[in-house]
């Protein structure tokens, strides 16, 4: 397994060279960069602008700009933000807490959800209730995430008042008392049950597709000739053995997690990652968009290497030498 | 097994129909209409009170650059509006009055600065003009990164000391803790509008490199000003408390607290609704829809901002900043002005500004003082049959019949608009408009959406594609529009090249002819809007109103072109 983990994390290399290359070629394609867009006459002058771009480095040839970015990137230097002036280092830390919350609370829902609706459906397939719930699941997967998002803050947070419609949390509660991470829960929550809710689809139907064939296999059939009850059947024998291919789920999980939701973030003001991409791109701000993009890549390769292996553990027959 | 999947499908449009209804609610609640002031009083009536919270909102996250020096963008300067002043304010008719700093000059080279006395920075420490040095010498600095550079340009020696060739600054003299006279490279009548007038905390910043102040925490998450309110908690990209600065120099705080909070766009309409915000700047758009709410005052006051239709009338080489080329196709002065004439402006922006803007006839923003009266322009009135007769006249006419004009030498004539395109989707139908009436006369048009970024890029370096384009400038206190205009300069898009106009231009700076008299600096403004009001190098559009909304238990704040009055002013009532 070790000799194994390390070939692929050594493969990722090449990968991740290809990667910084692409990104790299795309943000200098984008047209435009952090100091053109509309220009405001008072703020300043064509004389600083020139003179910015020249400090910048923007009008250094490109495989030099290359070459500097990259190395100053694999030494953890990921240069300094355009847009906020500070290291984009330090701007990414400040925004992951709240990215992570967002995403680990989401992910708790989908699961719960998921595992409920799913080993309902599997237990009594093609009844009204298995349909109700995939009728459910696609409905939401069908739905954007904006329109749920945008319709959840006018029926929650407006018409009935539950939860707050943005923000991370009360500015005027003290930090570290209990109050103040009552109201991070509860900023989390609206954002994280449409984020959570809308993505069951796949894991329901999964373990419920599994449930159903692995209760037509041999072992099902010896446990029920013991006399073994029915519940302990499906909730041990059988469960046991449909979560395995959840786990592979896990690992592309991993990414999501820290890349958080772009949209959902942003309609609900809810300061993480996926807000400040997204506003890394319409303000041109390349360097925090190439350090977040070579972070997702990153993650997302990490994300597969942790699947495959989980898979290893949770299942001895795949052996992974 | 049929009527089974019959029952889930009636559920399934059950809780459809559900979610539809309960949508639809409460949007018919109030009829009755706001009333809207005009760039006047806010909503609440009677005394000012004490004590209260007020919900300051913004639409868009701020950067977190809050330090008058270093910010970017307007936002920034929305917050630290809440907590900071400048030495000079400006009145409504955007003259510099004193606030902190009263000044003295008798040829308005030397300038002879007095502060008053026992204003305090946040922290405790007094304002001295020593704070103003700091910040004069911090922008001047070769390692700053803001952009304010061209503030600070003007004083003697600055360049000297930004190049380092000097320790200071050679034209700032202290003469003592309140006094200071400052010294310009030359005698200018804009030198006082134009001068860095935000003071810097010496105390806090000044054991910070230049380099490094931009990312300090002074900047990013404890700011301090001298305004009536302090900063006490920062969550960035989210939310700000400020509370109630109990030494405040100029008179009585009302209010105990500000709130500031960021709100996404798509929730500003309930969040108003709701009394979860009590002010906000509003986007034309919604409008309409906050206009119904009870609870809820909508101000207007002039803005600063026109938009224009430009024609692209030369190539520039920014090396040698000279207009270089003459293109020939928008030369005709007629064919500019009947295409102004084919112009619905009126309908145009009631239909793309809600009613939010003004249709204009020159460059300069009404509320300038040296803006031109009406009636001293032409007013291109909506006038089709008046635009076809003078492209007839000109020689634009249909000489093979396919239903459109072809230029004076029989050659196929297609206006090519271009229009900057971002995520709205407003922005196309906008361009198509102004398309059709171009076509209405006979003038064959096509639009063309570009990329924002990447249209001003082109409009910036005369692309070959751009020929007709539009666009929009905000104009400052300072109402000179020679950076704009001149045929030396950069930003002057269309590349109008007219020495007769610029002579003006640089006549009304000079103060050997106009000495200090603004009734003289007026008139020659006037003769330049009626010289570029009859040439058209740009079909002007439109003029933008701000517009604010403000909940009813607000009261005391004002607005005029400057902006907000003082938050120190501002009070909410129960």
């Amino acid at each position: 397994m070790l000799k194994y983990s390390i070939r692929r994390l050594l493969g990722m290399i090449p990968m991740l060279i290809l990667i910084s290359i692409v990104v790299f070629s795309l943000a200098k394609l984008m047209p435009g960069d952090s100091l053109s867009g509309e220009i405001d006459p008072l703020n300043t002058s064509p004389e600083y602008i020139a003179e910015m771009r020249e400090k910048l480095g923007y009008n250094d040839p490109l495989p030099v700009q290359y070459f500097n970015w990259i190395t100053g990137f694999v030494q953890g230097d990921f240069g300094k933000s355009t847009r906020f002036q500070i290291p984009v280092f330090d701007l990414i830390m400040e925004k992951v807490p709240n990215t992570l919350l967002l995403g680990v609370t989401a992910l708790v829902i989908t699961y719960i959800m998921a595992f409920i609706m799913g080993m309902y459906s599997g237990r009594r397939p093609y009844t009204l209730g298995d349909n109700a719930i995939a009728g459910f699941n696609y409905v939401m997967l069908a739905i954007p995430s904006f329109v749920a998002a945008v319709f959840a803050i006018y029926i929650f947070a407006f018409q009935l008042n539950w939860f707050p419609f943005a923000g991370s949390v009360d500015i005027l509660v003290e930090e570290g008392s209990f109050e103040y991470y009552m109201s991070r829960m509860h900023h989390v929550l609206l954002p994280a049950i449409v984020l959570g809710a809308m993505s069951t689809a796949s894991y329901t139907q999964f373990l419920r597709n599994d449930i159903i064939e692995n209760s037509r296999k041999d072992f099902v059939r010896t446990a029920r000739a013991k006399g073994t009850p029915m519940k302990k059947i499906y909730n041990v024998h059988i469960l046991r053995n449909s979560i395995i291919p959840l786990v592979t789920f896990l690992g592309f999980d991993f990414a999501a997690l820290i890349g958080g939701a772009i949209i959902t973030e942003t309609i609900f003001t809810y300061p993480g990652i996926g807000q400040l991409f997204l506003e890394s791109v319409t303000s041109r701000d390349y360097p925090t968009l190439m350090a977040l993009t070579m972070l997702l890549s990153f993650l997302t390769l990490f994300g597969n290497l942790l699947a495959d292996i989980l898979y290893g553990v949770v299942d001895p027959r795949i052996r992974l030498d | 097994m049929k009527k089974k999947s019959l029952l889930w499908l009636f559920a399934l449009m059950l809780i459809l129909s559900a979610f539809l209804a309960a949508c639809g609610g409460s949007d018919d609640a109030s009829n009755e209409s706001g009333s809207e002031g005009e760039g006047s009083e806010g909503a609440a009536e009677g005394e000012p009170q004490k004590g209260g919270t007020l919900v300051y909102g913004l639409d868009a996250p701020p950067e977190g650059l809050f330090s008058s020096a270093f910010y970017g963008i307007a936002t920034d300067f929305e917050v630290i509006e809440l907590f900071d002043e400048a030495l000079i304010s400006y009145n409504e008719n955007l003259e510099p009055e004193p606030n902190v700093a009263s000044w003295e000059t008798e040829d308005n080279k030397v300038f002879n600065f007095t502060f008053e006395e026992g204003v305090k920075w946040h922290n405790g420490e007094e304002l001295t003009v020593n704070d103003w040095v700091f910040a004069l010498e911090t922008i001047a600095d070769p390692d700053y990164d803001g952009p304010r550079y061209a503030n600070v340009q003007t004083i003697e020696g600055a360049e000297a000391y930004r190049s380092g060739d000097a320790d200071s600054i050679s034209g700032i003299e202290v003469v003592s803790d309140y006094e200071i006279n400052i010294t310009f490279d030359e005698a200018r009548v804009n030198n006082l509008t134009n001068l860095w007038a935000y003071p810097l905390p010496e105390s806090v910043l000044g054991d910070v490199p230049v380099a490094e102040m931009s990312a300090s925490e002074w900047v990013r998450s404890t700011p301090i000003g001298i305004g009536p309110f302090k900063v006490d908690k920062i969550v960035p990209g989210e939310s700000v408390e400020f509370s109630k600065f109990d030494e405040y120099w100029n008179g009585d705080v009302n209010l105990d607290k500000i709130v500031l909070r960021v709100i996404d766009n798509s929730s500003v309409v309930g969040a108003l609704q709701n009394n979860d915000i009590d002010m906000i700047s509003l986007q034309p758009v919604s409008g309409p829809e906050v206009e119904p709410l009870e609870n809820v005052e909508i101000v207007t006051y002039p803005g600063l901002t026109y938009y224009y239709v430009g024609f692209k009338l030369g190539k520039f080489d920014n090396e040698s900043q000279t207009i270089t080329e003459e293109l020939p196709k928008y030369q005709s002065k007629e064919l500019r002005q009947a295409m102004m004439y084919a112009l619905n402006r009126q309908e145009w922006v009631d239909a793309f500004f809600f009613g939010y803007a003004d249709v204009v006839n020159k460059p300069v923003p009404s509320s300038h003082w040296n803006s031109a009266e009406d009636s001293e322009l032409i007013q291109y009135e909506y006038d089709p049959e008046k635009s076809k007769q003078m492209l007839d006249e000109a020689g634009y006419v249909d000489t093979n019949d396919d239903g459109f004009r072809e230029d004076p030498n029989g050659d196929e004539f297609v206006v090519k608009f271009s229009h900057y395109a971002t995520g709205n989707p407003t922005f196309e139908s906008r361009a198509q408009a102004i398309a059709q009436y171009f076509e209405a006369v006979g003038l064959r048009s096509e639009v063309e959406m570009v990329e924002v970024n990447l249209y001003y890029d082109m409009v910036e370096k005369d692309d070959a594609s751009i020929e007709t384009f539009f666009g929009g400038w905000g104009t400052g206190t300072d109402p000179d529009p020679s950076g704009l205009w001149k045929a030396d300069q950069l930003w002057n898009y269309p590349r109008y090249n007219n020495p007769e106009a610029d002579q003006l231009l640089d006549d009304a700076l000079d103060i050997e002819i106009v000495g200090t008299d603004q009734e003289k600096r007026k008139e020659l403004y006037v003769e330049w809007q009626k010289i570029v009001n009859e040439d058209l190098p740009m079909l002007y559009i439109a003029e933008l109103e701000e517009i604010k909304a403000l909940n009813t238990r607000v009261g005391g704040v004002e607005y005029d072109v400057s902006g907000q009055n003082s938050p120190a002013e501002w009070f909410v009532t129960e």
